[in-house]
């Protein structure tokens, strides 16, 4: 454990839809019940918190003693799937004013659910989430492309990043596919 | 390292005294703390060099190290050294404790560094100003500076002649816990935090800045604040990983010139992802000097109930360029220019809307959250202390040059 002193936060991992999306592995740092849990991300990196832009698209309120929101965020390769409950009345309540369509900067942590059918799904568990503009969505897809890069352009030198390799078997190629088409749909 | 050589070190240095010992004796001695206690070499020669002194009544034995005796710049000394240096009494300190004899400051052209006599060797006492040669000295760590320790096995003797001496200076951003000499610029007086202070603030020079603190003391003048002084030999304290300069020690002469001071601003690029409590409106104890942030009933940890307080603005979050995320502290000036409100209007809409300073919070944190900036200020504290914040805006060169590293086929 490090001390108080040098603690320093996690910080926000940028990430594309479609690699959130392939995320499948989830591990704890520590063995400590409150030690943080990971992701490690295909691209290969640990993530417990991630930062994206993109268009809500659908919000829900869903349950009945225990309200919580769902919500789906677009970016220009895929669909996230946020929700808030009660466990984040802050956040909760923002989503709840957002009316989609719109813009929304999200900061969340990523989570993992296997459904009774044995799927994988990967959904945000939102902090704190605002309105945006379309500005802020194209610089967000600049700084997710630069940084999946480097992700890539380090890949295989890392621990994460051979940890994703075991996991995933990730093709570096297929994921800088991804970057550029992403980029090509930001308009000059 | 044999054995052998440490017995004949440890022979040698007896004879040097007039001993006659016995070298069998000697390396049985050590054997029997390495091979059969396990004791390391060093450890055991220091042991059983102090047993025969004692045996043959002899004093004055370095028991450390072979160089003991050769003459060492005082730059180069290092924790655990056994040492011979000739230096400068270059300041004397009121001892804090009757088992110390002296304690104060030798230096000679390479560096300086502080030093303890103990009471119990019965050291003669030296006098400032003057050089003197000290023979098996230690050098011990305290508070994370290298210290100079003189015990009853230390040889004092006054040099023939006082050599002069010019100190020499450090640049700000290289000083060390210990002792250091700085050219620097007095660039804030701070509100003293103690009645034993006489004064406190920053210095700064060419390479950066660094707290300094004067006690009281006779003798001990205030510095003029935008002076530029050469400050000889003040001592360097480290507390929570900063350092800090105490004056007491030191000769400070006001110099001529001025200095470019460098702030050490830092730039950082990111995406404020966190909004912490606390930012918004809020409102500052009245009293002073104190300016601490009251709570919502107007309670100041200090100074209790504070119904005349002062509004603020301030932001407290977090900029994160997804590979580190900092701590950034913005000002009332800062905040008004991104959050496009003045602490006035500010002020108006607490004291009209139902939500109160909440409604600022939840405008301002809208606002910004979320959105691209490039903050740039001093960092203090962990925290970036932010002078001026500008929005991001879109480049498309950036994009063209993402999309030639992404390298794909042109669309």
């Amino acid at each position: 454990m490090k001390p108080q002193s040098t603690f320093e936060r996690e910080p926000a991992r940028r990430v594309f839809a479609s690699e959130l999306r392939e995320t499948r592995y989830q591990f704890k740092d520590g063995e400590d019940e409150k030690s943080p849990t990971y992701v490690i991300l295909p691209t290969g990196i640990r993530s417990n918190r991630i930062f994206v832009v993109g268009t809500l698209t659908e919000k829900q309120r869903q349950g009945d003693q225990n309200i919580f929101y769902r919500g789906r965020v677009v970016d220009p390769t895929g669909t996230f799937f946020i929700m808030a409950g009660s466990y984040q009345p802050e956040a909760m309540q923002q989503l709840a004013r957002i009316e989609p369509p719109a813009f929304v900067a999200v900061v969340g942590k990523p989570n993992l659910y296997t459904t009774p059918e044995g799927n994988c799904l990967v959904s945000v568990r939102v902090e704190s989430i605002a309105v945006v503009d379309r500005e802020t969505r194209d610089l967000w897809v600049l700084d997710t492309a630069r940084e999946t890069l480097d992700r890539l352009d380090a890949f295989g030198t890392t621990d994460d990043s051979r940890k994703a390799q075991e996991e995933y078997g990730t093709q570096p190629d297929l994921y800088r596919k991804i970057v550029y088409d992403a980029l090509s749909q930001v308009q000059l | 390292m044999t054995l052998s050589e440490v017995t004949e070190r440890i022979s040698r240095k007896l004879e040097a005294k007039g001993a006659q010992p016995d070298r069998q004796k000697i390396e049985s001695r050590l054997r029997r703390l390495v091979e059969e206690f396990g004791v390391n070499v060093d450890e055991a020669e220091r042991t059983v060099t102090g047993d025969l002194a004692r045996e043959y009544n002899v004093t004055g034995v370095g028991t450390g190290g072979s160089s003991s005796t050769e003459l060492r710049q005082i730059r180069d000394l290092a924790p655990n050294d056994w040492v011979t240096i000739e230096g400068k009494i270059v300041a004397l300190t009121p001892p804090v404790s009757p088992s110390i004899a002296q304690t104060g400051i030798i230096a000679d052209s390479s560096g300086a560094i502080r030093f303890v006599a103990w009471a119990r060797g019965n050291p003669p006492a030296m006098e400032y100003g003057h050089w003197y040669r000290l023979e098996s000295a230690v050098v011990d760590e305290y508070k994370g500076a290298p210290n100079l320790k003189i015990h009853s096995g230390t040889t004092i003797a006054r040099a023939e002649e006082d050599a002069p001496l010019l100190p020499s200076i450090t640049p700000i951003a290289e000083l060390k816990p210990g002792v250091g000499s700085v050219r620097a610029k007095v660039i804030q007086d701070w509100e003293v935090s103690h009645d034993r202070m006489l004064q406190t603030g920053l210095l700064g020079d060419e390479t950066g800045t660094i707290k300094f603190v004067i006690w009281k003391e006779e003798g001990k003048d205030r510095l003029e604040l935008d002076a530029v002084y050469n400050v000889y030999y003040a001592t360097v304290d480290e507390y929570n990983g900063r350092l800090s300069l105490a004056l007491n020690t030191a000769m400070y002469i006001p110099d001529e010139g001025d200095i470019e001071v460098g702030r050490n601003e830092s730039e950082t690029r990111g995406a404020l992802v966190h909004i912490g409590p606390g930012s918004g409106l809020i409102k500052r104890c009245p009293v002073e000097g104190c300016n601490r942030t009251l709570s919502r009933q107007n309670y100041c940890p200090v100074h209790e109930i504070q119904p005349e307080f002062r509004y603020d603005l301030r932001l407290k979050g977090v900029l994160d360029d997804g590979v580190h995320a900092k701590n950034v502290l913005m000002q009332r000036e800062v905040v008004e220019r991104l959050a496009g409100i003045t602490l006035e209007e500010a002020v108006g809409i607490a004291e009209t809307n139902p939500l109160g300073m909440d409604e600022i919070f939840y405008r301002i944190r809208n606002t910004v959250l979320g959105r691209y900036y490039t903050c740039s200020g001093s960092e203090f504290d962990g925290r970036l202390l932010v002078n001026s914040c500008t929005p991001i805006v879109f480049e498309p060169a950036e994009l063209a040059a993402l999309l030639n590293r992404a390298g794909g086929e042109p669309a």
